[in-house]
């Protein structure tokens, strides 16, 4: 009970000290502030992100996974895509044989990128950044990703044909036909003209980035035989079940290895990701973006804290004579040295609620800013706030102490 | 006895030479005595009045304060004395500024760890003995030099010390605020308060039942505070006569 009034007064006579300088305290903690400031905004951008990516990747729907000669997910550090180049490439044959020869996979569908185009109709024309895909009939159902919302998507028989048929995303669609059906009408791709069956539904961006509905989506064979063939393609796999979706791998992966001669014991010349895969890349990706501005945040931290040690010392001279007083009537040296300690760990304290409060307000101006997610996780609160007042900790006890090793006497002579 | 001085000896180095502020001093105080310590500047009564407060510690002897012995006490134990046996009254008040009359009159008692309700009527009770009821909530820099010592007086009051410890505290205020805590004092006095008053001037030692004169670090006289403040002024005297002489 006797410590806790005493903490209590301390915490009071701190206050007391912060609210007689406000400039001064505030000046002090602009450090801690910002690297509160820092912390939070920034575990705010990442842990939005990777809801985002996780919500996603979700979409792609829980028993599918892809086969590509290509790592998939997000990379860093260096990569030799040389190694992946010289792989062999995965073709229409390889789908089937999937779809053919693996008892767990579903469907499995193929699909290529071909790069941006400009996309045209007879009164408008996008901009040459339209993505442009081939697949085949499965892709849909592969995905998930997408519905049409109108018309349809391609049959079998179309891709067998190379009918030149085209399926845009709605950006497209309201692009090159505003305020009419797409359907039946004819587009130019790349000097190939195309007739319209279908309109995807809307879908936003995947990931954040890619704009899922500023595509157009070609039958596989017609693609190619217009925009190159050597293309390797990324095959969507689909199993039978939630269950069986290691056994479908397994399945899909002995298979590719007989067909691509792989040695026994050698490793696969292709890679195969599931959405767990690359949830996992991703947030060892967010990870060390973590570890970073943790070390920036650290430095800024002492920045502050050196603020905090500076003017603790000026406050301990300013106040020695007030120091000697309290120390003639009773006080202990444990007592001063709370007092003083506690100064500045409630000085940092409120540096990192201000902090926390720019943070925060920087989190919701970059979701306002960038239609980014944003989500304070609690733990960084609770991290922020605590490093904040540890802060105060570590550089206001050499302050305090010397404090409590004042002598009364030397101390209430002080003018 | 509440006091009780054995061979107290403090010797300071100043650079290369040793200073003797207290060089044997032996007093004993009984309960209940207004004693003053006078001397001239340089005799050693601040050393002796800061020994007495237990905010010094003798370089040898024994100091036996309400039946303890203080003389070698660690720096908390005696911050543990001085808050219960010790009510200090200095001559420049050494009253917090940025506190209410109040909060300053609470002080040891929040080193003695009470809580704030007792604090608070104690220190009123402190305030009201003093005359200062109305002035609870002003704090130093809007009180006279004389309501600031009497609130500096409630301070050392309000935790019940079996000594009052007074620094010249008249040393700061004109003469007829001087008075007026002089008055306060023989009161305390009349009251039952044991009082050792540290003063340079034999017009206020005179007042005292008892005087101790202080030279060189040494007790020369010790006796009725009329004869002591005589011999003080006799000794000034002396000294002013050989500095004028040619």
């Amino acid at each position: 009970m006797k410590g806790l009034s005493g903490l209590f007064d301390n915490v009071r006579l701190a206050f007391g000290t912060l609210w007689a300088n406000p400039l001064r305290s505030l000046l002090t903690l602009l450090g801690v502030v910002i690297g509160v400031a820092t912390v939070v905004s920034m575990m705010a951008l990442i842990e939005g992100l990777r809801l985002k990516v996780t919500r996603d990747l979700g979409q792609l729907g829980a028993n599918t996974f892809t086969v590509s000669k290509w790592p998939g997910g997000v990379n860093f550090g260096r990569i030799d895509w040389r190694r992946f180049q010289r792989r062999p490439a995965f073709h229409l044959s390889d789908v089937q044989l999937i779809r053919q020869s693996c008892p767990a996979v579903k469907t499995a569908s193929g699909q290529t990128g071909f790069g941006l185009f400009k996309v045209a109709s007879d009164r408008a024309e996008t901009s040459p950044n339209v993505f442009a895909m081939g697949a085949t009939s499965e892709w849909l159902e592969t995905t998930g990703i997408l519905g049409i919302a109108e018309g349809r998507f391609y049959s079998p028989s179309e891709v067998e044909e190379e009918r030149k048929v085209v399926v845009l995303g709605t950006e497209v669609a309201a692009q090159l036909f505003p305020g009419e059906s797409p359907l039946g009408q004819t587009v130019r791709i790349g000097g190939k003209v195309l007739r319209v069956i279908g309109v995807l539904s809307k879908r936003g961006k995947f990931l954040g980035l890619f704009n899922m509905d500023n595509i157009v989506v070609l039958p596989l064979t017609t693609a190619m035989d217009a925009y190159g063939k050597d293309h390797s393609l990324r095959i969507n796999v689909v199993a039978q079940g939630p269950e069986l979706v290691q056994r479908a791998q397994d399945e899909v992966t002995a298979v590719l290895r007989r067909r691509r001669d792989v040695a026994p014991g050698a490793p696969n010349n292709f890679e195969i990701d599931t959405n767990e895969s690359v949830t996992r890349t991703f947030n060892n990706l967010s990870r060390v973006i973590a570890a970073g501005g943790a070390g920036i945040c650290l430095l800024s931290l002492i920045v502050g804290g050196i603020g905090i040690l500076n003017i603790m010392l000026v406050s301990v001279t300013e106040r020695t004579r007030e120091i000697g007083i309290r120390k003639a009537l009773g006080a202990k040296r444990g007592r001063i040295l709370g007092q003083f300690a506690i100064e500045a760990v409630t000085l940092s304290f409120v540096g990192g609620i201000i902090g926390l409060v720019l943070g925060f307000g920087i989190a919701f101006l970059a979701r306002w800013a960038f239609g980014f997610p944003t989500v304070v996780p609690p733990w960084a609160v609770v991290l922020a706030l605590a490093m904040s007042s540890g802060v105060g900790l570590v550089f206001g006890i050499y302050p305090a102490a010397r404090a409590a090793r004042l002598d009364p006497v030397e101390a209430m002579r002080m003018e | 006895m509440l006091i009780r001085l054995e061979d107290i000896r403090r010797y300071y180095t100043v650079g290369e030479e040793e200073v003797h502020a207290l060089d044997g001093v032996s007093i004993a105080i009984e309960k209940g005595e207004w004693t003053s310590i006078i001397g001239q500047s340089g005799s050693g009564k601040s050393t002796l009045m800061n020994v007495l407060g237990c905010l010094d510690t003798p370089t040898s002897g024994r100091y036996i304060l309400n039946g303890q012995d203080v003389s070698g006490m660690s720096d908390n134990a005696l911050a543990d004395i001085r808050n219960r046996e010790i009510g200090f009254i200095f001559q420049t008040f050494q009253l917090l500024p940025r506190e209410t009359a109040q909060a300053n009159v609470e002080l040891p008692l929040v080193y003695r760890g009470l809580r704030a309700r007792e604090r608070h009527e104690r220190a009123t009770a402190a305030l009201e003995k003093v005359g200062l009821a109305n002035r609870v909530h002003h704090r130093p820099n809007e009180l006279s030099g004389g309501q600031r010592q009497r609130v500096a007086i409630a301070r050392a009051l309000v935790t019940e010390p079996s000594l009052l410890l007074a620094d010249e505290p008249t040393g700061n205020l004109d003469s007829a605020t001087g008075e007026e805590i002089i008055r306060l004092f023989e009161q305390l006095h009349s009251a039952g308060h044991t009082l050792v008053l540290v003063t340079h001037e034999p017009a206020i030692a005179a007042r005292c039942p008892r005087a101790v004169r202080l030279m060189d670090g040494k007790v020369v006289s010790d006796g009725p505070g009329a004869q002591v403040a005589l011999e003080s002024r006799a000794e000034r005297a002396r000294a002013a006569a050989a500095a004028v002489a040619p």
